[in-house]
């Protein structure tokens, strides 16, 4: 029995290991993302949210409403129409794992 | 207060239903000045006399057939790896049209003037009675020496993130902020009194702002655009220079009041009369003077600190000089020109070229920087390399040769040293993802050694005054200052701030030239003024 949820625990590691790169999601974002939302933090000026230290799930499931445009925003749209189901997740992944 | 009149209710309700209607654009454009909106939103770096400045020209010539969409979609997104930030949520799409059009068809202003008489009219006094700041520091330090200044660009070039930012160079903590209202380009220190900094802005204002209580007591606006700005060895005097106008003034650096102004004019190498952008102003220890460059002209005008401040010129330097560091107790100048793609030494004592050295591809020497090394003193400087060339020169300052064009991995824009650590830091500013990095020279075996990642747009590495740290802006949209030791090169602190650039040790003012010991060089030259004993 332990050594079956040994195994399960290992493979999700993995998996999760497999799926996204904060490096890859970091490179991502300095060429998409932080124009206007900023590594740590945009600009006070601005109107852009902060995305360092938000959950990574909502990251993930924002940028895939922007994307299939079932929530709209003439500038995210398209935008998040560049990314490929990886680049969410790892950018999702990069920004949670920052500290503002 | 006065009864409203008909008249002017009927006004207020047209002003108000112009602000809720969905208007057209042509009933819109009345309802801004698109000349204000770029002198307020774009001037600071592309120019108030739409001639360009850090940023490229913005005007009929230059925008002629280029799709005003395109235009737009720059203006609203930004531009990726440049300064230009996304202007989305900040000006209305009406607003981002009609300043297109308005630069689409409006000519390079011909050298927009600021004189004296508007220079004294800026002057502003934040703190009256000087005598009533704090007698030393509001914060623990152990030497003033150790505060770094840091230029904050802000994201937008002005606004909130718009300051100078002074850290403890030994416990990397903020230790003040000094709101700018505008890009921070240059910060100076005092070399006699060591409360006192002046910032420069690129909107030419200088802030004279006292370290002890970390506020700004008095600025002055001294042109339209230009981050030239020098100090004297005595600290009385300021010199600032403007890309727009063309012109130069000295200001008395206890009260910033404008005591004479400089048209900054000549006979360029090619024989052609020309007025000029400033270049570099630098005030040496080395004697009572400023040497000020005429970018267009090619001269370098020195400046006797005497009654009237009469000017020696000194003609035929280079072309489109720019940036420039002293050596030999600040008695020679290495200025760099970017169309000769060469470095000339001047001799400040007898005010003429010493010799003109290969300086690599376009050669922006920053700071510059000088270390002593078996014996020799070795001068450093970086270049943009925008014809392939991607150096950084090494030259032996006292023979005055090239030693060694060491290969980096691209353009390079300010050379960091410290005589008490190993490496010589250069930034990488090559448009791709090498702007991350800066590389690092051992100064024996005038190799690379190491590559730092940085992130961001990695520029302007600047060390401690004791050496012990790297300090490394991480610009543009990096947000962030990082700091490394300078011998293991391991990342130990990350200052946050919106798009830093220029960083300046206070240490400056003792070794003149960053990798220059300060004790070696009262040694060797008797005793600077500004040398610690």
């Amino acid at each position: 029995m332990n050594r079956w949820l040994l195994l399960a625990v290992l493979s999700l590691v993995a998996h999760t290991a497999h799926a996204t790169s904060i490096y890859a999601g970091q490179a991502r974002a300095a060429a998409v993302c932080s124009q206007c939302h900023g590594i740590r933090t945009p600009s006070n000026d601005s109107v852009f949210p902060t995305l360092a230290g938000r959950d990574a799930d909502y990251l993930k499931t924002a940028l895939e409403q922007y994307r299939d445009k079932t929530r709209k925003s003439d500038i995210m749209n398209s935008i998040a129409g560049s990314l490929t189901d990886d680049d969410i997740a790892n950018v999702a992944a990069y920004y949670a794992k920052l500290k503002p | 207060m006065k009864t409203p009149t008909a008249y002017t209710r009927l006004t207020l309700l047209a002003a108000i239903t112009a602000v809720l209607l969905p208007l057209s654009a042509a009933a819109n454009e009345a309802a801004f000045n698109p000349h204000q909106l770029y002198e307020d939103n774009c001037a600071s770096c592309h120019g108030s006399d739409h001639g360009g400045y850090l940023a490229p020209a913005l005007n009929a010539d230059t925008l002629k057939g280029r799709s005003p969409t395109a235009l737009r979609t720059i203006v609203m997104a930004g531009s990726f790896d440049t300064l230009m930030p996304p202007f989305y949520g900040k000006l209305t799409d009406d607003e981002i049209r009609g300043v297109i059009k308005h630069l689409q068809s409006t000519p390079k202003l011909p050298n927009p003037p600021f004189t004296i008489d508007d220079m004294k009219a800026s002057l502003k006094v934040y703190v009256s009675d000087e005598s009533k700041l704090p007698e030393k520091p509001a914060y623990a330090i152990d030497n003033m020496d150790d505060v770094i200044g840091v230029a904050a660009r802000g994201k937008y070039g002005r606004g909130e993130g718009s300051r100078a930012i002074f850290i403890n160079s030994k416990t990397h903590q903020k230790i003040g902020e000094v709101p700018t209202g505008t890009a921070a380009h240059i910060i100076d220190y005092n070399p006699a009194n060591p409360r006192w900094a002046y910032v420069k802005t690129d909107t030419a204002e200088i802030f004279k702002v006292d370290l002890y209580s970390m506020q700004a007591v008095r600025s002055i606006k001294t042109g339209w655009n230009g981050p030239g700005m020098g100090v004297s060895r005595d600290g009385k005097y300021i010199m600032a220079g403007s890309f727009v106008p063309h012109n130069a003034v000295i200001l008395n650096a206890d009260t910033l009041e404008p005591l004479k102004t400089f048209e900054l004019e000549g006979i360029d190498p090619d024989g052609k009369q020309v007025s000029s952008d400033s270049g570099m102003i630098i005030g040496t220890p080395f004697a009572d003077i400023f040497a000020i460059a005429l970018e267009n002209a090619g001269q370098v005008w020195v400046v006797d600190l005497t009654e009237g401040f009469p000017v020696t010129r000194i003609t035929d330097v280079g072309r489109h000089l720019h940036d420039a560091f002293l050596t030999h107790g600040g008695q020679k100048l290495m200025i760099a020109s970017y169309d000769d793609s060469i470095v000339a030494a001047i001799d400040l004592k007898e005010r003429k070229i010493i010799k003109k050295l290969e300086a690599g591809c376009v050669p922006h020497v920053g700071g510059g920087s000088a270390v002593v090394v078996d014996g020799r003193t070795l001068g450093f400087g970086t270049n943009f390399g925008d014809c392939d060339k991607t150096v950084v020169s090494v030259w032996d300052l006292d023979k005055m040769e090239v030693v060694k064009q060491v290969p980096v991995a691209g353009g390079t824009e300010s050379p960091a040293a410290h005589a008490n650590a190993p490496y010589v830091a250069v930034d990488i500013i090559s448009k791709d993802r090498r702007a991350r990095t800066i590389q690092l020279i051992d100064k024996k075996t005038l190799e690379v050694v190491k590559t730092l990642d940085v992130g961001g747009h990695a520029y302007f590495p600047e060390y401690s005054a004791d050496g012990k740290f790297l300090y490394v802006s991480a610009g543009y949209n990096g947000d962030e200052v990082v700091v490394y030791d300078s011998t293991s090169l391991e990342k130990v602190a990350s200052v946050g701030m919106e798009s830093p650039a220029g960083i300046f040790s206070h240490g400056r003012v003792r070794y003149m030239t960053r990798g220059l010991s300060p004790d070696d060089l009262a040694a060797r030259d008797g005793g600077l003024p500004g040398a610690k004993k």
